[in-house]
């Protein structure tokens, strides 16, 4: 009972932790639905077991060990995800409480037998990564949908928020993880048009900042376009720039060197890794990898 | 000009980006009355100086160097809130030639600040080798602005700027008929109702139409203040409606770059040439990851061997001419009380005698440095190292301050000024004090002389390869667990090379040597002196004084690494200054027999002293260098951090070393 009950904060503070940290008392005390005092308790505990580090008024983040001991419920969790899925054909909203009760009960053995039923999976059915039995896991940028600026092309990468509710909505709409949608405008109250197989809908905002999504090179029959991140241009090329996936930050910075949308721009040096060296608006201007790909082009015939 | 708009002292405030030859200008029209400081409360250079023309006083200020005036950098928020706050008369803005498109971007902001706009059309000299030729009549005509071609580097044009100026002057104040950008009339709707939105007064002292705009471009500074200033129930209102228009900064600037291009369709009558030009030539080597490697080392060691080799003489010149001269003519005074020689010779000149030796060094170092930095360089080996310092959190431009830093860390931590990420900035400081400098190599090169002989030099270039090596560790650590934040993105404008401006670098050396004496040199001179006082007390013998019982406590310490008290004095004594070291244990060694050598032996096992080696390589930081931290990083919280933890570092890698060494031994 004990070390079901530390695991399954474990779990909550693995989980949370893209969005906050220190994980605070009062949002652990939401996700697993008991009172403020009692996660505080529990924290003591975890904290004197070294899986915790705890600051009283900032929150908790994972130790080391903490962190492995994490990661192997988060496995054994979202393999049993997939197992109800993929093998006893439940629904996705349903096998998130049923992997919450048998994540406990599952010995190494099971677990074992789990992989290699399941075969070559690395995700949940819910988009997540599934760590292997070393406890790596697959880091991804993990870019909530509400953070998107408007028009984007962007691929679903994930649902965070395993609500039944939710995730049947979800799936009604379609929105499963692999779904190409565009953003087509964000509206005043922080909901998005989007469009998806020909149809258009409007996400509203909390449902929208529960799904993650990565950005995708737009392939546009019409034009005959193609939108490639501007790390993807080989050195000598040409290219239009059209849009960005920055955030505000770099994108004051990127707007004034003169990064607008419309300007021509070309690789001067491209050497697959470091930073790029590229000429816009009759300069050359040094830019990090990270940022190039944040770009997105469209090559020109020079 | 009318009788009547007679001024008698104007301000004039120098706008430009980086690189466009505007410190070229202002030194050339203010020499040596500039005055050089921080801005208020911030760590970006302050630059004012005078220039007097038909009786008519100009206060020139050097605005920092922005590409545009929304605040994405402290200097873009510091030269616009002076333009806001301090209303100079006129604002020149200094543009390259050679890359005009991008300048203007700049004079499209500034026309909505500045009430008066000269433009000084620098570089045209550089333009026309590029193939590019302007036409700055017709480019004054359809800005409306007066514009004066200037070649700063051959002191060209300067004097038709001046009386420009002085002519602008005389015009009626606030807006000339400048042609303000037109943005469309799809997006003036939205920055209307954004301005319809902020109250009457809200915005003060920026100009509301200004302040729309801003908020609409993601100003975060601007967005700050008018939340702050707001009532709870209008702030949402406004909030939701830029969130929604939230593509509107990248329109605006945008219709910007058109505005731009249709100046430029205007003035450039000829484009440029599709040939090779030398910068783009040079950058095929020092751009490219490996040969840009070779490049850069072959550069600093370049500089290495000139500052070194003209550098050094010159200081042992002066050690020995002047501060061991003064020294003994201080001794012959026979009038003076013995305690007053003292202190003027051991406390006072020898405080006096560590600052004046750094300074030849310190003196071609910044020179170099200027030099680099003037011909465009400095950008390139940002750019080539970007990928190896991107791993410690660092960014492309922190490999400069840290190279420095093996000259002396003091202007290293000062050199981080460059890095415009806060985060990647302070972590560039933090690393700094673990970069070995000339004073502390000083010390390992005696010290590994007197035991390892002909092997020193091996020794040597072992303890900098150690002490890089954990900086690369501790970098490691700091960037992943111990500060916070995301590592920034590399953005960089790569200038295009030009000939140095020996003017212009002296002036600039000149001035870190000035601002190096004043920060740094006072401070050592007092705590050489503190340092004098505790040696001295309570009888004037060091072996029965107040340092050496400090000596004696750390000695537990010590013997774990096979040190005696006299040993950690002399260490402790390294925190005046590095090469302190030597001078303490020549003191204290002074009574016993044999040379320095022989004494050396005497008190130490060879294993010993490479654990003194390992010590005196990463132990605290001097004071002067702890000065440095302390003023840039505004407060004593990561000072503190530093003593403690590089206290505790230095024993930790030295306590094991020593004690491996023994056992290696013994056996």
């Amino acid at each position: 009972m004990e070390s079901e009950r530390i695991e399954e904060y474990l779990e909550a503070i693995y989980k949370r932790r893209d969005r906050e940290s220190p994980v605070s008392t009062s949002s652990l005390a939401a996700d697993l639905g008991v009172s403020q005092p009692a996660v505080t308790d529990m924290l003591r505990t975890l904290e004197n077991r070294g899986l915790i580090d705890y600051k009283s008024r900032m929150g908790a983040s994972l130790t080391r060990s903490g962190e492995e001991r994490a990661l192997a419920v988060v496995r054994r969790h979202r393999l049993w995800e997939r197992f109800l899925t993929d093998v006893l054909g439940m629904k996705w909203d349903k096998v998130h409480k049923e992997a919450c009760r048998l994540e406990h009960a599952t010995s190494p053995d099971i677990e074992k037998g789990l992989s290699t039923i399941l075969g070559n999976v690395d995700t949940c059915p819910h988009g997540h990564a599934i760590p292997d039995e070393k406890g790596n896991i697959k880091q991804v940028k993990n870019t909530p949908l509400s953070a998107f600026r408007a028009p984007a092309k962007v691929r679903i990468f994930s649902i965070d928020y395993e609500d039944p509710k939710l995730l049947r909505a979800v799936e009604k709409l379609g929105l499963l993880p692999g779904a190409i949608i565009s953003v087509t405008k964000k509206n005043r109250d922080g909901s998005l048009d989007i469009g998806f197989q020909n149809t258009k809908l409007t996400l509203d905002n909390v449902t929208a900042s529960f799904l993650t999504a990565e950005q995708v090179p737009v392939i546009s029959l019409a034009t005959d376009e193609c939108e490639i991140s501007l790390g993807e241009l080989q050195s000598g090329e040409s290219a239009v720039i059209k849009n960005f996936g920055g955030g505000r930050g770099s994108l004051g910075r990127c707007l004034s060197l003169g990064f607008t949308p419309g300007s021509i721009i070309k690789m001067v040096e491209n050497y697959r890794r470091g930073p790029v060296l590229v000429r816009v608006h009759d300069t050359e201007v040094a830019i990090g990898r990270q940022l190039a790909e944040k770009i997105s082009v469209v090559r020109k015939e020079s | 000009m009318p009788e009547s708009a007679k001024v008698k002292e104007i301000t004039v405030a120098l706008a430009g980006a980086p690189n466009v030859g505007k410190s070229t200008i202002f030194n050339l029209l203010t020499g040596l009355s500039q005055h050089v400081g921080n801005w208020p409360g911030k760590t970006v250079e302050h630059k004012t100086g005078v220039f007097h023309h038909n009786g008519l006083t100009m206060n020139f200020i050097d605005l920092p160097g922005t590409y545009s005036l929304t605040a994405n950098s402290v200097e873009e928020q510091i030269a616009r809130d002076y333009l806001v706050y301090e209303t100079p008369n006129v604002v020149v803005a200094v543009l390259n030639a050679a890359s005009l498109e991008r300048n203007l971007y700049l004079v499209a902001e500034l026309i909505e600040l500045a009430p008066r706009l000269v433009i000084a059309l620098n570089m045209l000299d550089v333009a026309e080798q590029q193939g590019i030729k302007i036409d700055h009549e017709a480019l004054s005509r359809s800005l409306n602005i007066p514009v004066v071609p200037v070649v700063a580097r051959a002191n060209r044009g300067l004097r038709e700027l001046v009386t420009r100026i002085e002519q602008e002057c005389g015009t009626a104040a606030g807006l000339r008929n400048v042609k303000h950008i037109e943005y469309g009339s799809e997006i003036t709707e939205v920055i209307d109702h954004v301005n319809s939105l902020l109250d009457d007064g809200i915005t003060g002292p920026y100009p509301k139409h200004w302040t729309a705009m801003k908020l609409l471009e993601g100003d975060e500074q601007i967005n700050k203040m008018i939340r702050t200033r707001m009532t709870a129930e209008r702030w949402p209102e406004l909030d939701s409606y830029l969130i929604e228009h939230e593509s509107a900064a990248v329109t605006i600037a945008t219709l910007r770059y058109e505005w731009v291009e249709r100046m430029m369709a205007v003035a450039q009558q000829k484009r440029r040439v599709g040939r090779v030009s030398l910068t783009e030539r040079i950058d095929r080597i020092a751009t490219h990851p490996v040969l840009g490697l070779f490049m850069l080392i072959a550069i600093l060691g370049v500089m290495y061997w000139l500052v070194f080799s003209i550098g050094v003489p010159i200081q042992e010149f002066l050690d020995i001419n002047l501060i061991e001269r003064t020294r003994d003519f201080i001794y012959t005074l026979s009038y003076m009380p013995q305690w007053l020689q003292g202190f003027l010779a051991d406390g006072v000149l020898s405080g006096a005698g560590t600052v004046l030796t750094f300074i030849p060094i310190l003196f071609f170092f910044f020179a170099a440095w200027a030099f680099l930095e003037d011909t465009g360089y400095t950008s390139r080996a940002a750019f080539v190292t970007d990928r190896f310092m991107h791993a410690l959190g660092l960014h492309g431009k922190s490999c400069l301050p840290l190279v420095l830093g093996f000259g002396c860390n003091v202007p290293a931590v000062f050199g981080t000024r460059i890095i415009d990420s806060p985060r990647a900035r302070l972590l560039t400081i933090l690393l700094t004090p673990l970069v070995p400098c000339t004073g502390r190599m000083a010390v390992i090169a005696i010290i590994a002389a007197a035991f390892f002989g002909s092997a020193a030099v091996l020794v040597s270039i072992g303890m900098i390869i150690l002490s890089l090596l954990i900086l690369a560790i501790v970098g490691l650590i700091l960037n992943r667990f111990v500060i916070r934040g995301k590592s920034s993105a590399l953005i960089m404008e790569l200038p295009l090379y030009h000939v140095p401006d020996l003017k212009l670098i002296g002036m600039v050396t000149w001035q870190n040597i000035l601002a190096f004496i004043k920060r740094a040199g006072t401070v050592i001179l007092a705590v050489s002196i503190l340092v004098w006082m505790l040696a001295m007390i309570p009888n004037g013998n060091i072996n029965d004084s107040v340092l050496a019982d400090i000596g004696r406590f750390f000695e537990p310490v010590g013997r774990l690494m096979g040190l005696n008290w006299q040993m950690m004095v002399a260490l402790l004594s390294s925190f005046v200054a590095k090469e302190n070291t030597i001078a303490t244990l020549g003191v204290m060694l002074s009574g016993s027999s044999g040379d320095f050598t022989q004494q050396l032996k005497a008190i130490l096992t060879p294993s010993a002293a490479v654990a003194f080696l390992v010590v005196q390589i990463l132990f605290i930081p001097c004071v002067a260098t702890i000065a440095a931290i302390r003023q840039e990083t505004e407060g004593w919280k990561w000072p503190a951090l530093i003593l403690v933890f590089q206290m505790l570092l230095a024993f930790a890698v030295a306590i094991p070393v020593y004690q491996l060494l023994t056992l290696f031994q013994g056996t």
